[in-house]
């Protein structure tokens, strides 16, 4: 795995950064990086998958949306406790997707995009139509049990969440299977003529992909109280999810929580001076110019201006 | 040292004056670029002027605060976040559509703040405040909840629809949203038993939709008599493609763009013979002396849409004033359950010549209304029986003409104007 000393030092820094927010920040920002937070793990999720192999997908908020839909369901409809509904929308949405998306593994490029792009529209047009009695149809289920209460209780939860999620996802990608992963997004035919099994790694980067979208969305519904369709199937999710990974940097773990955070605080720290959707105009400014600046993200300015400091210093 | 002492003073003296001003807070949240959502602002904004001018909330100045939702639930999670911890507001006053306060709902009963909500309808939010009356003792709802709605528009449906135009089957065209799924559900559950008109066919249509040819002509095929629409989103799409195709069937329902007086400049004058159920005041709907000022005073003070504002822009304004009437009684909006118990105590009474014409009012607790036979705690009160003495009835239908008029064709205690179909139907 290459692990070495300064790996578990900037974790660790990281780590007790993140948990001493409480006493930095006031409630009104820990509520803004809850949202930051759960943004992060739908974006490190889709990165596993696409921002390593190259697969883009389209999809994702189907897989979010069945993690929610699941434990909404579970919880309110039949009783479940929220214990045993979130390990459940974790393996229904890793066995949802594998039957729906993972033939589409086969397809490459933008075709694979379309697909899953399709399968999730279809999601949001059947949610509200197919036993609206367990859905709760187009106004979706209200009164979902809260896991915490308060904004300090719910960001330990969120970033403890983000965090583990972060840390399992990095990893991850130290290992052979990591590495091989990365092989295929740089080119497949290799990586198959080398002997690997493409279909193998990319089944297990889906899996892994969509066990994270349906634990986040999972706890991401207990932590909204509600679930509509519009708030998980809609296609301004996916491009939440998307910019998050772009803007950041993709094909890391910091770089999806860079891009979340980025993301969510501008929107937040606009609103007081552009109340309306003017604050959208500007922020996708800003991601715009950022991309066309760098289209690997922050985390390739951060880079680049440490490898300069460094060079400078030497 | 002069000048130190100078600074330090005009801070002090300039603090003091921020704490002195920053007394009542106000949080709209809502669309900041619907027409509905800026009539709750609107109406809210007027309120608080008023009330600031009459010396404020028990000598407190009141000041107004906005959250955008965008219309997008997720949106309006973050959006009633922001205005209970960052701006800490008093009071909350919604333009928000159904699935939206859905969202924040949740957040409502997590913070306890005071909350009127003036646009949506939805009767399952009603219900929780039944099933749930501690944590939802802070909610108030100041327009008919949709059921109520609903039950009148079955009259219209029986009195105007079936016995007057002799109209016995419908085919529904309803928008793919939460309000459409609703106003479908009660108009279909009741149009037949009640009313003796057949649904023929449910054709349900995404909001995006530019063509409605298609639409219009699967209408046709179904056989039905007239077309009963369901539409919050676009209307005035919809509603200009039946003008310009000239569809040969009667179209009536609920068409949200219809109940702005901008509906005619937005279908680019294709909007007559459009007939909609409307919450009251409505365009059309004659005002009382009152309620005639307050859009007076709005005209005099915008000069851009909605040119009137729509019944959720005169619920804010009553509906601020009320709870700031409830908040002068409880001692403030700190103890909820004293301005909840003052705020269901609130009640309003327009007159026109000697008549009740609209009233601001809830439903006690345990008060049943006589004909759907359930309670309405913390929804406005309405009545459902002619000749409508309790209160206003909970809605009305408008018709616009194809010359442009607009006028109220039921109940016939509030009509200006006669039920017309089109002309290319005749």
């Amino acid at each position: 795995m290459n692990l070495r000393p300064h790996h578990f030092i900037l974790w660790g820094l990281f780590i007790a950064g993140m948990f001493l927010m409480p006493e930095l920040v006031g409630k009104g920002t820990l509520r803004t990086m809850i949202f930051a937070c759960y943004l992060a793990m739908f974006a490190i999720s889709w990165d596993i998958l696409s921002g390593r192999t190259g697969y883009i997908s389209f999809g994702h908020p189907f897989l979010i949306g069945i993690g929610a839909y699941t434990t909404g369901i579970l919880t309110r409809r039949y009783g479940f406790p929220v214990e045993a509904s979130i390990p459940i929308a974790v393996l229904v949405t890793m066995a949802g997707g594998l039957i729906v998306l993972l033939p589409a593994l086969r397809i490459k490029g933008s075709y694979f995009a379309l697909v899953t792009l399709a399968v999730m529209e279809l999601m949001y047009q059947l949610v509200p139509v197919v036993r609206p009695d367990l859905t709760g149809g187009t106004r979706g289920i209200s009164r979902l049990p809260a896991l915490t209460r308060g904004a300090e209780n719910g960001y330990y939860l969120a970033v403890g969440l983000m965090l583990a999620v972060a840390l399992m996802a990095w990893l991850l990608m130290r290992t052979r299977v990591g590495t091989a992963l990365w092989a295929i997004g740089m080119n497949e035919e290799s990586v198959r003529g080398s002997g690997l099994s493409t279909t193998r790694l990319k089944s297990f980067a889906f899996l892994v992909s969509a066990g994270v979208a349906g634990m986040a969305g999972a706890f991401y519904a207990h932590y909204l109280g509600t679930i509509t369709p519009r708030a998980f199937f809609d296609i301004n999710v996916l491009f939440q999810i998307i910019v998050a990974v772009l803007i950041g940097g993709a094909g890391t773990i910091v770089g999806p929580i860079i891009g979340a955070f980025f993301m969510v605080f501008l929107l937040e720290w606009l609103r007081p001076y552009l109340p309306g959707q003017e604050r959208f105009f500007v922020y996708g400014l800003i991601a715009l110019v950022i991309y066309m600046y760098q289209p690997r993200g922050i985390m390739a300015i951060v880079e680049g201006a440490w490898t300069r400091l460094r060079g400078a210093r030497s | 040292m002069t000048f130190k002492c100078g600074i330090v003073t005009g801070l002090a003296a300039s603090l003091l004056a921020t704490t002195a001003m920053a007394d009542i807070k106000v949080g709209f949240i809502g669309s900041l670029s619907s027409d509905t959502g800026l009539s709750t602002l609107r109406g809210a904004e007027m309120a608080i002027e008023e009330l600031n001018a009459a010396g404020g909330m028990n000598g407190e100045q009141i000041t107004l605060v906005s959250a955008d939702t965008g219309e997008d639930v997720t949106e309006g999670v973050k959006a009633y976040e922001y205005l209970a911890e960052t701006e800490e507001v008093d009071f909350v006053i919604s333009g928000s559509i159904d699935d939206v306060s859905l969202g924040w709902l949740p957040r409502m009963q997590e913070y306890q703040i005071p909350t009127l909500d003036t646009w949506t309808s939805y009767i399952g939010i009603i219900d929780m405040v039944i099933e749930d009356p501690e944590t939802m003792a802070p909610y108030f709802m100041n327009i008919a909840s949709d059921e109520a709605l609903a039950t009148l528009y079955i009259n219209f449906g029986a009195d105007v629809l079936k016995a007057q135009m002799g109209w016995e089957s419908v085919v529904i065209l309803a928008e793919d949203t939460a309000f459409g799924e609703a106003i479908t559900g009660l108009v279909t559950d009741a149009l037949g038993p009640v009313a003796g008109i057949e649904v023929k066919e449910i054709i349900t249509y995404d909001i995006g939709t530019v063509d409605f040819a298609p639409i219009f002509s699967k209408a046709q095929a179904s056989g039905a008599d007239f077309i009963y629409q369901v539409s919050s989103v676009n209307s005035q799409v919809i509603s200009s493609q039946y003008v310009k195709l000239q569809v040969p069937m009667a179209m009536t329902g609920v068409n949200v763009s219809a109940l702005g007086l901008e509906y005619w400049e937005d279908t680019g004058g294709a909007g007559g013979s459009i007939s909609t159920l409307s919450p009251i005041p409505s365009v059309g709907f004659e005002l009382d002396p009152a309620s005639q000022k307050f859009v007076d005073d709005y005209q005099a003070k915008y000069d851009t849409r909605p040119k009137i504002p729509h019944f959720n822009g005169f619920n804010a304004y009553w509906g601020l004033k009320q709870a700031m009437a409830a908040a002068e009684e409880a001692g403030g909006f700190g103890d909820v359950k004293a301005w909840s118990a003052a705020m269901k105590k609130q009640d309003i009474t327009l007159e026109k010549d000697g008549k009740l014409w609209l009233r601001y009012a809830f439903w006690g607790d345990d008060e049943v209304e006589e004909v759907t036979g359930r309670t309405y705690p913390h929804n406005a009160r309405f009545d459902l029986t002619a000749p409508y003495e309790d209160a206003q009835p909970s809605m009305v239908v408008v018709q616009w003409k194809e010359n442009g008029d607009v006028g109220v064709v039921y109940p016939p205690e509030y009509a200006t104007t006669e039920f017309e179909v089109p002309s290319w139907v005749k």
